[in-house]
């Protein structure tokens, strides 16, 4: 299979420019086109070891990312993305062209693929056992997941939980870890061999930066996992690791509200959610030790409760 | 600029024939959706292809998209139900029949026209007398006036057909209210009265719905029309172009419907619009247009060199909203029926006036669906 | 007199004496407690009145007997709200 690390940097470049880089991750084929060199850094980087199919074929979707024109293209320069000659986006500084990248790429899978109950939470596996964590912005998700993604868990995705509607899998959609702020730091520290996007300042969310997801994990992007667990975490200074059972039909309306798409999926979202509480037992879990927690989830995976 | 741009696009040809849709290959059924998408009418093309009985011949990796649109579109039709609900139990106090107009009025009397048919706002006709009880009846059931500008505000109150869209706090529908279907500044002005005299009840509904009306089959086909045909933008253009297509097939098979079709036209001062809409649904999507009508509405036609212009702009603008479908003189055609809209809804000195305003002072004025 | 609204289908999950049902008029999902559902399900077979409905489900509520039938007319005009059902002219 080829990967876009097989490319040469100038076959990359010239698919960017021109028909498009047609990008696997998880079930999905995203055709890339760009003009900006930051984006190709990037995605040479960060999506190494993802599969790369010919252009010319079925893509499921296809975003542009490129330099306003006009006056823009000297003056305070910006990137737009556009989705098939409609740019639903105001644009974004030049800087700040790869979390864009990332951005849309998350978007275009929440507000159409309906395949899935699509929920807003990292998923990570462990010994058999895929735990989710749906976590809304500022619940220290995303450091959580990097940490136990340098751990050895295999990352299906840090953001968007894909649970299949008809049998209640997870389905793997491994992409870079996204990290803000004191997170990258603490990342850096926790893991130094992780190999990090080159941080990019002032973005609305802060400085941002994107880990490389691991190759294992991009490399079973076709093994769906059985979820087991399902952890609200919350950070919070000074707390010590606690893990206190939910009520599964509290969590159940945790897990809809922080679902990108079952309002859209009606009876069919219910009946997948209450079968995949059914399935799972819900925790609400409050830590401030990043260690602490990688082995009290390494526990939970290990001996299932 | 030519006449006629070269070959239809591959949405358009499918949409005439889904049978073509049974030959794509990969980068076909990539194009075909992307089309589809870019027009808003990935439902649509779902319900073509299995009324066709084609659904299983489709590519398992194209049949994935027209699933997530099936679903998108169950919602819809779930969310549209309730908020017709909605609208009917906030209106119920004041004695008004409730008129749908466009895709509510397509949805709710099942029509072929309203399946697959996707749309973000419900219309509703109301007599101009009634606008201030109807309005103050929707706010104090949730919805909120939007378009705050004052300007704005004048625009569609005074000069337009409608009260600026209203949101609801809650749900974030938006329902449109309606008093004609044309704006008050226009030169042409269907007489309202007469649509809602002629407009017709909704049989078997639902318990707990309230009475619900439509135009009558001619009427809608001309609101339609003059929607379509006096409107600037056209993003919309192919999938409103399709709504005509479906009601002239439908309500065309009702005895006396094609018949009556010029007159009812020409009684409501609609006959350009009405040549416009059988001409270019002949035109790109071949609807059967009896050719004793297609000569009954003749002479309400522009002529001929005027003819020629409108045809070279409206081919253009009439094509999937999508890069695939545009040549060369696309931004042109758009920018000429951009302002032709603008000026068949308003004279002159208020059109300099309004573009000026939209342009400089309000950018984040919401385009007209 | 009250009834179910029609097109209610009342798919519910409960566990522990608190519920999810799912509202088919207006696609949300709504947290119930479990005495709420059994006032639904009560009502399914037909409509009924608050005070029919308390004498029915006496032993499933921790309420005295005179308080019940208004505690579950409060609990009707919540859940017609919700459009999960309607009262009927007697």
């Amino acid at each position: 299979m080829l990967t876009v690390a097989d490319l040469p940097r100038r076959e990359l470049a010239a698919r960017l420019a021109g028909p498009g880089l047609v990008l696997r991750t998880g079930p999905f084929a995203n055709r890339i086109r760009s003009d900006i060199p930051q984006l190709l850094d990037g995605i040479a980087l960060l999506y190494a070891d993802y599969p790369v199919d010919a252009p010319g074929g079925f893509a499921d979707f296809h975003l542009s990312l490129h330099r306003a024109g006009g006056l823009r293209r000297f003056f305070r320069p910006q990137v737009c993305f556009s989705h098939e000659g409609v740019a639903p986006f105001k644009p974004l500084p030049l800087a700040q062209a790869y979390p864009m990248f990332e951005w849309v790429m998350n978007w275009c899978v929440t507000h159409r693929a309906h395949s899935w109950l699509i929920i807003h939470a990292a998923v990570l596996e462990r010994h058999g056992r895929a735990i989710i964590l749906p976590a809304p912005p500022g619940s220290g998700k995303s450091t959580l997941c990097a940490a136990l993604v340098t751990r050895g868990w295999r990352l299906l995705s840090d953001e968007m939980t894909l649970v299949r509607l008809d049998d209640g899998v997870v389905l793997p959609l491994p992409r870079p870890v996204s990290l803000k702020n004191e997170s990258i730091g603490i990342i850096r520290a926790y893991a130094p061999d992780a190999v990090f996007s080159a941080p990019v300042e002032n973005t609305n969310k802060g400085t941002i930066a994107h880990l490389k997801a691991p190759l294992a994990s991009i490399a079973r992007a076709g093994e769906a996992a059985r979820p087991a667990f399902i952890v609200f975490p919350r950070y919070e200074a000074g707390a010590p690791v606690t893990l206190a059972p939910m009520g599964r039909a509290r969590a159940f309306m945790g897990v809809a509200e922080n679902a990108f798409n079952y309002q859209v999926l009606g009876m069919r979202g219910f009946t997948a959610l209450g079968r995949l509480i059914e399935a799972t037992a819900a925790f609400e879990f409050r830590y401030s030790k990043l260690e602490e927690a990688v082995q009290l989830f390494e526990r939970l995976a290990r001996d299932g409760a | 600029m030519k006449t006629r741009p070269p070959a239809l696009p591959l949405l358009l040809r499918v949409l005439r024939d889904p049978r073509i849709a049974a030959g794509l290959d990969a980068a076909g059924w990539d194009l075909l959706l992307r089309q589809a998408l870019g027009a808003d009418m990935t439902a649509i093309l779902l319900v073509l292809l299995e009324d066709a009985g084609l659904f299983e011949q489709v590519p398992e990796a194209a049949r994935v998209h027209l699933e997530w649109a099936r679903t998108a579109g169950e919602r819809h039709a779930r969310a549209v139900r309730y908020e017709v609900l909605q609208i009917g139990r906030a209106l119920s106090g004041l004695g008004l029949p409730l008129i749908l107009l466009k895709g509510g009025a397509y949805a709710m009397a099942g029509l072929e026209a309203g399946r697959g048919r996707m749309f973000s706002d419900i219309d509703i006709l109301v007599p101009k007398a009634q606008l201030g009880e109807v309005e103050a009846a929707l706010m104090l059931h949730g919805w909120a006036t939007t378009h705050q500008d004052a300007y704005d505000q004048r625009y569609y109150r005074e000069w337009m057909h409608e009260l600026p869209p209203m949101e609801h706090l809650r749900r974030g529908n938006v329902i449109d209210v309606h008093h004609a279907i044309l704006p008050e500044t226009a030169a042409v002005r269907p007489d309202p009265a007469k649509l809602r005299a002629a407009a017709v009840a909704l049989p078997g509904l639902d318990a707990g719905m309230p009475p619900l009306q439509v135009l009558a089959p001619h009427d809608m086909v001309l609101h339609c029309a003059v929607h379509l045909f006096s409107e600037g933008e056209f993003s919309h253009g192919t999938r409103n172009l399709f709504d005509l297509h479906r009601l002239l097939l439908e309500f065309g098979r009702q005895d006396g419907f094609w018949d009556g079709l010029p007159a009812r036209a020409r009684e409501l001062e609609l006959g350009r619009p009405l040549f416009y809409a059988l001409r270019y649904c002949k035109d790109l999507l071949g609807t059967p247009v009896p050719d004793a009508v297609l000569r009954a509405t003749a002479a309400d036609g522009p002529a001929s060199p005027l003819r020629a212009l409108m045809d070279s702009l409206f081919r253009r603008a009439l094509l999937p909203a999508h890069p695939s479908c545009a040549d060369a003189f696309a931004p042109l055609a758009h920018g000429m029926l951009y302002i032709r809209g603008n000026w068949l809804r308003m004279p002159f000195f208020m059109l300099a006036r309004h573009l000026f305003h939209k342009a400089f002072l309000s950018p984040d004025a919401k385009p007209a669906h | 007199m009250w009834r179910v609204v029609p097109g209610q289908s009342l798919a519910f999950r409960e566990w522990d004496g608190e519920a999810v049902l799912y509202n088919d008029l207006s696609g949300n999902t709504h947290l119930l407690d479990g005495g709420a559902v059994d006032v639904l399900l009560a009502l399914r077979a037909g409509p009924l009145d608050a005070a029919t409905l308390a004498a029915h489900l006496a032993d499933r509520f921790d309420a005295d007997g005179e308080a019940l039938p208004a505690a579950i007319e409060a609990m009707l005009t919540d859940l017609a709200r919700l459009d999960l059902v309607e009262s009927l002219p007697c």
